[in-house]
Order: structure tokens, then C-alpha cells, then sequence
């Protein structure tokens, strides 16, 4: 038994490639979560999704500058992630069409022009590493890149915390103190696009989006409280991360893909069998109806 | 003494002017009523005195520190389905000493408590706001403005969809924060709520305002409070209006 155990848990991480694989899953995961909480309160889950096309053409541009440099393509990546939300917002400011329909026109645009330029310079096979990630082909720059911005994410999010809770919940308060509420929505949306890049090359720009969003919405079934959902969302992400990848080591299996139906999947469990508004949740309150929370 | 005085104020919304020539000030340590039909700028005068909406022409001079300005939205301009217990929206009335960074300490929780124990809403401290009612969740929107020891708070239509027992309380609240010295502005359409708790009221109609004392909004025959303030209001000496 014990045996069985260590060839399904533990022997994998012998390989080096797996140990950077994991803990670059690691890193991501205490990043990404956290955000995509934030996302989903605000009622901007597609968000994430959007975004993550809005960096392609930058990495793509990187990638036809410099090749597969991780850093390069970084920098681009967060570069026009930047570009295209203030784009985005000034759009929908001058115009005063709602900003989702800007954002939405600049993400599609964005998406044609990065796989376009991607096409341009490179083969399929490239395309398809951008697009999708390669978790086990992180190598040891890559890794110190991913860990130092999902650091760099983590200290940033705890700065703006306070003012970030108190701009969900009313954004004049915080204007009547004198923050400015799109300084801190601004800085939000930066950390978003910084993870985003930092999660392109293990998962790639379409799937670095499932770890920040899933684990959140998961927890959602779990937890009413914020703190409990963010932590929540941090170990289902830490556990669909290795469960994922111990699946694709040992079933060959695409890793990103792997990670992120493990995490699709506590996500379907939760929605049937979870404490808060799952379907099973919500057969009970309608059993029972004297004992549902108050609202009086 | 006033703090926040009204100069040949004039604001606009959408290019289309809404109210002109607002002179006055409001008294510290008094509760002022806004009244006035519905489209008649209450709302925009509360804006361009919180600072949000430019005037076109004139100024509204405001003394008090912008941090101690507190005001206490409708209900509607909340996102209620964010997780947040009553303490932790009374805490975050600890802004203007505290800001983004600092932590909370024993006496602000202190605080914090003795706030809710004076609201009577103790009991929901780890309550989220999404399960409260309307009244509960207006006095731990008060209790925030308490925590932020406010020297000046605008108030609109606190009382509407609020339980009766919750008016009381945050009438005496009001009126034990006006007895501090804090200068309080209330916008109000029950004429009976106004009669019991405004010292001074601001008029506003047909883009005009005009101070009035509480006495001219009585019904002449009962002496009660009347239905609704006597409208039209003539507005031909506008421009020699007294500052109450």
C-alpha cells in the first residue's frame, strides 16, 4: 500500500521537471485565487477571460522579437494587458457605452491580432504553446519569474486589501475619503494582468484563467465569508495544481488541461453537494424553510 | 457658526441646470431637512456637496476636514451580495485615522462594540449585511458614520424602507451627534419625521431654494405637521433670501 502510494505521489516529483512544475503550481496558486475571489464578487468573472486575450499580442510580439524568452514575452504580455484595459476604459469613457461592451470589442480584436502575429512568425506547434501552456517544460528562469510576481501579486493585493474590500462594497465611501476608487480598480486589474503572464507558461494565456476563476467559484459553495473564501480558493487550487499534474505524469495526459479539470471538477462536486446554494443545499432549505437564515 | 456655506450656487446635469442662485449656510450643530418633489435636485445638491458634481457657477465652501464628511447612501448604492459582517463595515469607519494600512486595535474594536451595543445591533456584529433587513443594515451604515466621527453627514431618505423602532434610534443618534457639533443635512419626505427632527429647512423647487423655518411647513387649521410642504412656493424675491 505504502509502496503504491509513493509510486503514485511521490516518485514523480523525482524528476526536476516536475519539481519546478509543482512549485511554479504553488506559486500560482496562492496568487491567482485570491483575485479571481475578488472578480467574482465584483461580478466581473468574465473579466479574467478577457484579459487573457487582451496579453496575447503582446507575448506574441515577444515571441517574434526574441524568441521563446519568458521574460520578453512577459513584458509584453503585461504591456498590452495594460494598454488594452485603459484602452478599454477611456473607450467607454468618451463614448459612455457600457465598458463591457469596449472591453469585450478590444479582447476579440486582440485575440486575432496575437494569434495572427503568432502565425506570422512561428509553426502551430508554437501557437499551441502559447495558447495552452507547458507546464512540465518550465525551466529554472522561468520558475524565479513565476514565483517572483506571484509574490510581488500577493504583497501588492495586501497593500490595497482594506481599500479594495471597501471599493466593492461602496465605492462613493472611499471617493469621500478622498482614494480614488479607479486607482485602486486600476492596480486591481494590473495584478490581474500581471498574473495572467505569469500563468501563461505553464498553463498558457486560455487555461491561466481556470486557476484564478475556478477555485473561487468553488469556494463560493463553501464559504459566505470573505477570508474563508480566499483561503478556500487558495488549497483547491493547491490541490487541483498537484492533482492535476500527477494525473498527467502518470496517465499522459496535457498538463495545463489536467489542472484544470481537476479544479472543474470540485467545481461541478461542489455545485451538487455544496453548504451554501448547491443544489443539495438548496433541496434542504426548501425541506425545512423555519430554519433558513433570517432575514428579518 | 457654519462650516458649510452655499454661494450663488448653481449645478447643472446633462447641460440642463438643475438648480441656480443657492445661497446659505447650514448651522453647525443642527439637523437640516432637504425637501422638494422628486427631480427637484435634492440629490444633486447633495452631490456638489460631498464634492462629486462640479458647480457650474458660485461655490459651496465646506470647512470640515473631507474625511470627517460622511454620508449615508440609499441602500441601492450598496452591493449587498459582498461578504461583509456588520463589525467589519463599522470598522471600516476607522478610515480617516487608519487608512488602507493600519491595523485595528483593542480600543477601536472597543468602539466598535459600544457602537453596536448603542444601536442595538450587538447581536449581528458577525452577521452578514446580505442577511439583514433594511432597517438593521441602515444602523450599521450609521454605526460606520459614528465610528468615523463625522463632523458633517448628508443623509439621503434614511428612513425610507426602514422599521419604525429603527427611526427612533437613529433619530436620537442624529440628534445626539447634532448636540456634538456635528452639522447634519437630511433629505425627507415624511412631514411628520421632518417636523420631529429638522431645527432648519432648505426647500428646493423649481431650481430655486428657499429656507424655511420648521413652523411654515405646519398645517395652518391643526397645527400637525402638514401632508406635504404648500407648493407652489413664490420664488420672486429669491435673490433677497435671508440665510435662515
Amino acid at each position: 500500500m505504502l509502496a503504491l502510494l509513493d509510486a503514485w505521489l511521490l516518485a514523480p516529483f523525482e524528476y526536476g521537471f516536475m519539481n519546478r512544475a509543482a512549485v511554479a503550481g504553488l506559486a500560482l496558486s496562492l496568487a491567482a485565487p485570491p483575485l479571481g475571489v475578488f472578480l467574482m464578487l465584483r461580478g466581473m468573472s468574465l473579466i479574467g477571460d478577457a484579459m487573457s486575450h487582451a496579453i496575447l499580442p503582446g507575448i506574441a510580439l515577444g515571441f517574434l522579437f526574441a524568441g521563446f524568452s519568458l521574460p520578453i514575452m512577459s513584458l509584453g504580455g503585461i504591456l498590452s494587458g495594460l494598454v488594452v484595459a485603459v484602452l478599454a476604459g477611456s473607450v467607454s469613457q468618451m463614448t459612455g457605452h457600457r465598458e463591457d461592451s469596449a472591453m469585450a470589442s478590444f479582447f476579440l480584436i486582440s485575440l486575432a491580432a496575437g494569434v495572427m502575429l503568432v502565425s506570422l512568425g512561428g509553426s502551430s506547434v508554437d501557437l499551441t504553446h502559447v495558447l495552452f501552456g507547458s507546464v512540465l517544460a518550465v525551466d529554472t528562469t522561468a520558475l524565479l519569474l513565476i514565483t517572483g510576481i506571484a509574490t510581488l501579486i500577493v504583497l501588492m493585493l495586501a497593500i490595497i486589501f482594506r481599500a479594495l474590500v471597501v471599493e466593492c462594497l461602496d465605492p462613493l465611501f472611499l471617493r469621500g475619503q478622498g482614494v480614488r476608487g479607479g486607482l485602486v480598480h486600476g492596480v486591481f486589474l494590473g495584478l490581474v494582468v500581471l498574473n495572467l503572464t505569469a500563468g501563461f507558461q505553464t498553463l498558457g494565456t486560455l487555461m491561466a484563467v481556470g486557476l484564478m476563476m475556478l477555485p473561487a467559484t468553488t469556494a463560493r459553495f463553501w464559504s459566505q465569508r470573505l477570508e474563508g473564501l480566499i483561503a478556500l480558493a487558495i488549497v483547491i487550487a493547491l490541490v487541483a495544481n498537484l492533482g492535476g499534474l500527477l494525473l498527467s505524469f502518470h496517465l499522459s495526459l496535457p498538463s495545463g488541461p489536467a489542472i484544470i479539470l481537476t479544479a472543474g471538477l470540485a467545481y461541478v462536486l461542489s455545485a451538487l453537494f455544496g453548504r451554501h446554494n448547491s443544489l443539495v443545499a438548496r433541496h434542504r432549505l426548501r425541506a425545512a424553510p423555519l430554519n433558513t437564515p433570517s432575514t428579518d | 457658526m457654519a462650516r458649510l456655506t452655499l454661494q450663488d450656487l448653481q449645478l447643472a446635469r446633462g447641460g440642463q441646470t438643475v438648480l441656480e442662485h443657492l445661497d446659505g449656510s447650514f448651522q453647525d450643530g443642527a439637523i437640516t431637512a432637504l425637501i422638494g418633489a422628486n427631480g427637484a435636485g435634492k440629490s444633486t445638491l447633495i452631490s456638489a456637496l460631498m464634492g462629486m458634481l462640479p458647480p457650474v457657477a458660485g461655490r459651496v465652501a465646506c470647512e470640515v476636514s473631507r474625511e470627517r464628511c460622511a454620508w449615508l447612501p440609499q441602500q441601492l448604492a450598496l452591493d449587498l451580495t459582498f461578504p461583509m459582517s456588520v463589525e467589519e463595515l463599522i470598522m471600516t469607519g476607522t478610515w480617516p485615522s487608519h487608512g488602507a494600512l493600519k491595523g485595528y486595535c483593542a480600543a477601536h474594536y472597543r468602539r466598535g462594540r459600544e457602537i453596536m451595543a448603542r444601536l442595538g445591533i450587538s447581536h449581528l456584529a458577525h452577521r452578514q449585511l446580505g442577511e439583514l433587513s433594511g432597517g438593521q443594515r441602515q444602523r450599521a451604515l450609521i454605526g460606520r458614520t459614528l465610528m468615523q466621527e463625522a463632523e458633517l453627514l448628508l443623509l439621503d431618505e434614511p428612513f425610507a424602507n426602514v422599521d419604525g423602532e429603527t427611526v427612533e434610534v437613529m433619530m436620537e443618534v442624529l440628534r445626539d451627534m447634532a448636540a456634538a457639533g456635528a452639522t447634519i443635512l437630511v433629505v425627507l419626505h415624511d412631514m411628520e419625521q421632518l417636523s420631529r427632527l429638522a431645527d432648519d429647512v432648505l426647500l428646493l423647487a423649481g431650481g430655486h431654494g428657499r429656507w424655511v423655518g420648521t413652523e411654515a411647513l405646519l398645517d395652518h387649521h391643526t397645527g400637525q405637521p402638514a401632508r406635504a410642504p404648500r407648493l407652489p412656493i413664490d420664488f420672486s424675491d429669491i435673490h433677497h433670501a435671508g440665510t435662515a
